[in-house]
């Protein structure tokens, strides 16, 4: 035991003395903790935001839509779920990450993020923050383009759609 | 140096990230015997557990900015000593089991009623039998003398899971001592 600790303390001692190893600098795991936090909010914004939009893309094919739907799948905007859970399985990851996360029920804490977001892409549609996002906000183009690819005509229509 | 012995752990730290990166080697000298022990009920191998405590002094100096002096650096250490254990046990997983299924046929705990000295010796002889969940806990617990905050710190599971795999490590040990 004794050589061991000899051994190591030596070997990692000159390792450090001639520059071999250095340590990473704060701002590294600054940056680090920052980036991790921007990732997980913009994945949790994304998520509601394409949540948001699944809804609305169901909704828009008018009161009989539930019968037409040859129209929805192909017109159905795929990427968008596609790019939700992509943004859920981010979310996860980067919140993993975090000290706090192993002390919670992990299961719990994925169950909890899935629902709020889902539940959080039904209120921002329900509250009509998507109308707001189609003419001002930064989705605005991806909204336009969705809608004019679709031949979903403006926000009267939208609006029309909107009643149940 | 009889100053720099009673400092604790995060104040050496403290010291090494801003002035003397020589005071590492203090460190390094409180903790290498201990994260010896610790790594060789992991992976059941002198050699390997050497280099697994060297590395994780070498990770562990990498990220020395990275490490909250508010937090204990003794299950800092051990988490990242763990983490390397792990990569070598799955580098030779046919070597050293991971997880086993076990049968609990009994609920008597005869292990309790043991001194913690005698309880101490008994661990030795078959911890190295245990399954290597159950063996680290028990391992942190009885021989590393960690609370179950400290085991929850550096195994990263929940407190609970410490208790109920600790509790399950005395049973198994009981039947397995009983064996050999």
């Amino acid at each position: 035991m004794q050589k061991d600790l000899k051994n190591i303390t030596d070997s990692v001692m000159d390792q450090i003395r001639n520059d071999k190893i250095k340590m990473r600098p704060r701002i590294y795991f600054i940056l680090g903790s920052i980036l991790t936090f921007v990732g997980l909010a913009s994945s949790v914004v994304a998520s509601i935001f394409l949540v948001g939009l699944v809804r609305f893309s169901i909704r828009s094919h008018g009161p009989m839509g539930g019968f037409r739907l040859e129209q929805i799948l192909s017109s159905f905007p795929w990427w968008a779920p596609v790019l939700a859970v992509g943004g859920l399985i981010t979310g996860i990851w980067l919140l993993r990450r975090y000290d706090f996360a192993f002390k919670i029920n992990f299961k719990l804490l994925i169950l909890g993020f899935v629902l709020a977001i889902i539940v959080g892409g039904l209120i921002v549609d329900t509250i009509g923050l998507n109308d707001a996002l189609v003419r001002r906000g930064p989705m605005k183009g991806i909204m336009r383009q969705y809608m004019q690819e679709n031949n979903i005509q403006g926000e009267s229509s939208w609006r029309w759609n909107r009643t149940p | 140096m009889s100053d720099i012995s009673k400092l604790t752990d995060e104040e050496i730290v403290e010291k090494v990230r801003s002035s003397d990166r020589d005071l590492y080697a203090v460190i390094i000298e409180r903790y290498t015997n201990k994260l010896l022990r610790y790594a060789s009920h992991l992976v059941h191998d002198d050699d390997r557990a050497s280099h697994i405590v060297q590395d994780a002094f070498i990770k562990s100096y990498i990220n020395l900015n990275g490490f909250d002096t508010k937090k204990k650096f003794s299950s800092w250490i051990y988490r990242i000593v763990h983490n390397e254990a792990m990569n070598v046990i799955k580098k030779f997983q046919k070597e050293v089991p991971i997880l086993a299924d076990f049968d609990f046929e009994s609920e008597e705990n005869i292990v309790e009623s043991l001194e913690q000295k005698e309880m101490s010796v008994e661990i030795n002889k078959c911890l190295n039998s245990l399954p290597l969940i159950y063996a680290e806990s028990l391992s942190l617990f009885y021989l590393e003398e960690k609370t179950y905050q400290e085991i929850s710190d550096i195994l990263r599971i929940p407190m609970g899971t410490v208790a109920i795999r600790i509790s399950r490590a005395k049973k198994l040990m009981k039947n397995i001592c009983k064996k050999t």
